[in-house]
């Protein structure tokens, strides 16, 4: 898959399950970070999170790994699509 | 032992939204009855992540949490505690969360509906909204948990324990719920649905900071009358307005007004006049009645409370709730009249 | 403020019915977490809990909660030999989460497939505030009447509120508790938020990974001091102070430096006019979970010092039991005075080097301890800190 289509893919989660806008998921981009706290971010906190990885996991059919430190994959729709992507690429 | 004195409140209902001058001015004005909050209610008292993330029960009690405090003038960084009362929680989040389950397995769970099961969500969501950090406590009861609340939160302040405290209470209407009532056999009474809580202080602490006193709540008291679970019981004596007169220094015939719980549940409501005639004969003071004009839900203590104190400085009022089941609150309140004040109450029931 | 002593006690948890059957699993280092029975666990990475074994009693037409309160209720009562008229008079504060929902979930699972459910759903039943309306009616007590909702910590806040009575004068005796069963929403949903281990949990372990659901009831009688020593009942324990903050920090998450839980801690010793210095043990809110733990040491650290006091966690044996957990653990620290035993802490191999204290592992430790603390931090940051002192 294309970045572009997993971006997609991502907003209809974050309409359907983080119940966000869609005029607002129209206007994310590539570069705009994710984790609350940080400048035009979503502002997506840790349960967020956990409720992204499970949608994720389910549209992709991909495994996160919860022991690992996911965090640096999270930061932005750009870094969260390279990393489903590559996952989804070896599963 | 500090005296408890009401320094703000903020309401969210369908008939009234706003702080004391909107609940004066909706006492003054009569009519009703309007039982469901309109959508515009909300309208910038939550912000953006608030509206995504937020259940509709918990955004009421935030926003309603919200005007109490401007209210009372009371900025975050407080020593604020909160004891919010509610009967049924987030009904519909729950609903939702097993909905889920039932219609795509474990996969189709949200985390993020699982919090708002528990019935303490909505203090959860209010402490976080406003900062509140001192005790904060979820009161569940069926019918009196506003009034339950806003008792339980006076002797905490009149004991020192906490300094200041947002007290009282929401409930949603859910057309569900409504429907498992109905179907369960559930008595049928006027319910509302909205959010109302009281800012109370110790006098010495609302004084020292120039707060507007509008009330002051001189006895509170909750006690249980025999009754079978859910029932209405024979047993008029009351310890709970014994006990709250007593506090308050007050005798039967020394009351202006009584506010009562009457809902539309006919025994229930018998019940009630049964146990004010029986503690505060020959006295008869006129009563009041809230529910016919916004339903029945845990914001309306807060509302009685405001509107007791609001009414007539010149005479403490007493605000009754009993519920089935035989839970049972009594409080005295005793208005502060600011300039210009006037009463509210003037029309009959 | 007058003082408060505890004198009766009552007990259902994983172990079986009654106090003793509590303390002999407790004290032995038991792990009553086993695969569920109650509830479907398919499609579930964890699929165990701690189940309170047959033999509950009660009328099977109340919910499983409702049994659990009563019977637990009642040892208490019997234990504190209260009389008719004090039970009248004497307050009852009740800790609950899921009341009877386990009841209501079997019925509108029914309903969802479609299918007309075998019994009436009943709404007063259902809710937290049945179990005070089924105890108070049962058992005569008509006094000051609550249900607390503070999620975890809820059996921890209902002995909190109900020393307050008695410290203000309000009644002299009280029938305090907490009471939880096991339901579908509560296991499916830490299930979600993926905080349950698949194995029995591990508190203050290094390799901990989350979790055990369990339930039960426990109830204490408490009196006011004086008026215990007048009718020579037998007195377990002083409720010496206690402490009730909120982190309002976030919905499910603690604050990362356990900043809550430090002033609950301090308010329960300044309340009791304690040093740190005095107390010996604490029973830790211990869930197992990465965070908790941590946190929890570091606050208990910052509070009491390194090293100086013994933990452990009762979870490691009957899992979290919810709303029962501030209650059951209450019990569990009173007898660790009164039976000059500090109860271990189950399945416990390897220390985390990050928790600075001796967590007392798999075998119980005799130790004649002066005061204890039993902490619950619920979810949403509801912190309390209950402080006992021994009669």
């Amino acid at each position: 898959m294309d970045p572009k289509e997993i971006l997609d893919e991502l907003k209809a989660i974050l309409v359907a399950r983080l119940k966000f806008d869609p005029c607002r998921a129209g206007d994310m981009a590539l570069e705009t970070p994710l984790p609350k706290g940080i400048e035009g971010s979503i502002g997506l906190d840790s349960l967020d999170f956990i409720e992204l990885s499970i949608a994720i996991e389910e549209r992709f059919g991909i495994v996160m790994d919860e022991s690992q430190d996911l965090t640096a994959h999270f930061r932005s729709f750009e870094t969260l699509c390279r990393f489903i992507a590559r996952k989804a690429e070896a599963a | 032992m500090a005296r408890v004195v009401v320094t703000g409140v903020g309401v969210v209902t369908g008939a009234v939204t706003g702080g004391r001058e909107r609940v004066r001015a909706f006492l003054l004005s009569g009519g009703g009855p309007a039982l469901s909050v309109p959508g515009s209610a909300l309208q910038g008292l939550v912000d953006e992540t608030e509206t995504r993330r937020l259940s509709r029960v918990c955004q009421l009690s935030v926003a309603a949490a919200r005007i109490a405090l401007a209210d009372a003038g009371l900025g975050p960084g407080a020593g604020l505690g909160l004891v919010l009362g509610a009967e049924f929680g987030d009904v519909r989040s729950t609903r939702e969360f097993v909905d889920g389950y039932l219609g795509r397995g474990p996969a189709g769970l949200s985390p993020l509906l699982f919090p708002n099961t528990v019935m303490n969500t909505m203090a959860a969501a209010t402490a976080i909204a406003v900062t509140a950090r001192e005790l904060s406590l979820t009161l569940n009861a069926p019918t009196v948990a506003g009034e339950l609340a806003i008792a339980r939160a006076a002797a905490a302040v009149r004991s020192g324990r906490v300094a200041a405290v947002l007290a009282g209470g929401v409930d949603e209407i859910d057309p569900f719920l409504a429907e498992l009532l109905a179907e369960a056999g559930a008595v049928r009474e006027t319910r509302g649905e909205g959010a109302g809580f009281v800012v109370l202080e110790s006098r010495d602490g609302a004084e020292a900071r120039g707060a507007r006193v509008f009330g002051e709540i001189t006895g509170a008291a909750w006690r249980a009358l025999r009754a079978r679970p859910y029932g209405v019981g024979h047993d008029s004596g009351s310890r709970a307005l014994a006990a709250a007169l007593h506090e308050a220094g007050v005798a039967p015939n020394d009351l202006g007004r009584v506010w009562i719980s009457a809902s539309g549940d006919g025994p229930r409501d018998r019940w009630e006049q049964a146990i004010l005639e029986k503690a505060l004969q020959p006295a008869r003071p006129p009563q009041t009645a809230l529910v016919p004009r916004v339903g029945r839900h845990s914001g309306l203590g807060a509302l009685a409370v405001a509107a007791a104190a609001l009414d007539d400085a010149a005479r403490p009022a007493l605000v009754h709730a009993i519920a089935r089941g035989g839970t049972h609150v009594a409080l005295v309140v005793r208005g502060q009249g600011e300039p210009g004040s006037q009463r509210v109450s003037g029309h009959p029931q | 403020m007058r003082p408060v002593a505890v004198t009766g006690l009552g007990v259902v948890s994983p172990f079986g019915t009654g106090v003793k059957a509590y303390w002999n699993g407790l004290s032995a280092g038991v792990c009553a977490i086993r695969p569920a029975t109650l509830v479907d666990t398919e499609g579930f990475r964890c699929r165990i809990a701690a189940e309170v074994p047959d033999g509950i009693g009660g009328s099977p037409r109340r919910s499983r909660a409702d049994r659990l309160a009563l019977a637990a209720a009642r040892e208490a009562l019997e234990d504190a030999g209260l009389s008719r008229d004090e039970r009248v008079e004497a307050a009852l504060v009740v800790g609950a989460v899921g009341g009877g929902m386990l009841e209501a979930e079997a019925w509108y699972w029914e309903r969802f497939r479609g299918r007309r459910p075998a019994s009436r759903l009943a709404p007063g039943a259902t809710l937290p505030f049945a179990h005070v309306e089924a105890l108070g009616n049962a058992l005569g007590l008509e006094g000051p009447r609550e249900t607390l909702v503070t999620a975890c910590s809820s059996g921890a806040a209902s002995l909190a509120l109900a020393a307050d009575l008695i410290a203000d004068g309000v009644v002299s005796a009280a029938l305090a508790g907490g009471v939880d069963a096991l339901t579908r929403v509560c296991f499916m949903g830490f299930n979600a938020l993926k905080l349950l281990s698949a194995e029995p949990c591990r508190p203050f372990d290094r390799d901990r990974r989350g979790m055990s659901i369990g339930e039960g009831a426990a109830f204490v009688v408490l009196e006011d001091l004086e008026r215990a020593r007048a009718r020579d009942v037998r007195i377990y324990a002083a409720l010496a102070g206690h402490g009730m903050t909120t982190d309002a920090y976030h919905v499910t998450s603690p604050h990362p430096e356990g900043e809550g839980m430090v002033r609950a801690m301090k308010a329960a010793l300044a309340r009791g006019r304690i040093a740190p210095a005095a107390v010996g043990y604490a029973n830790a809110h211990g869930t197992a979970t990465p965070q908790n733990d941590r946190i929890e040491a570091r606050a208990i650290r910052e509070v009491f010092g390194a090293e100086r006091l013994l933990i452990s966690s009762t979870k490691s044996m009957i899992g979290h039991t919810m709303a029962a957990a501030g209650a059951l653990e209450a019990v569990a620290t009173v007898l660790t005075l009164v039976h000059e035993v500090v109860p271990p802490t189950a399945g416990l191999d390897t220390p985390d080097p990050d928790v600075a204290f001796d967590c007392v592992p798999r075998v119980a430790r005799e130790a004649a301890v002066e005061y204890a603390i039993s902490n619950s931090f619920g979810f949403g940051g509801q912190n309390v800190t209950l402080l006992f002192g021994r009669a």
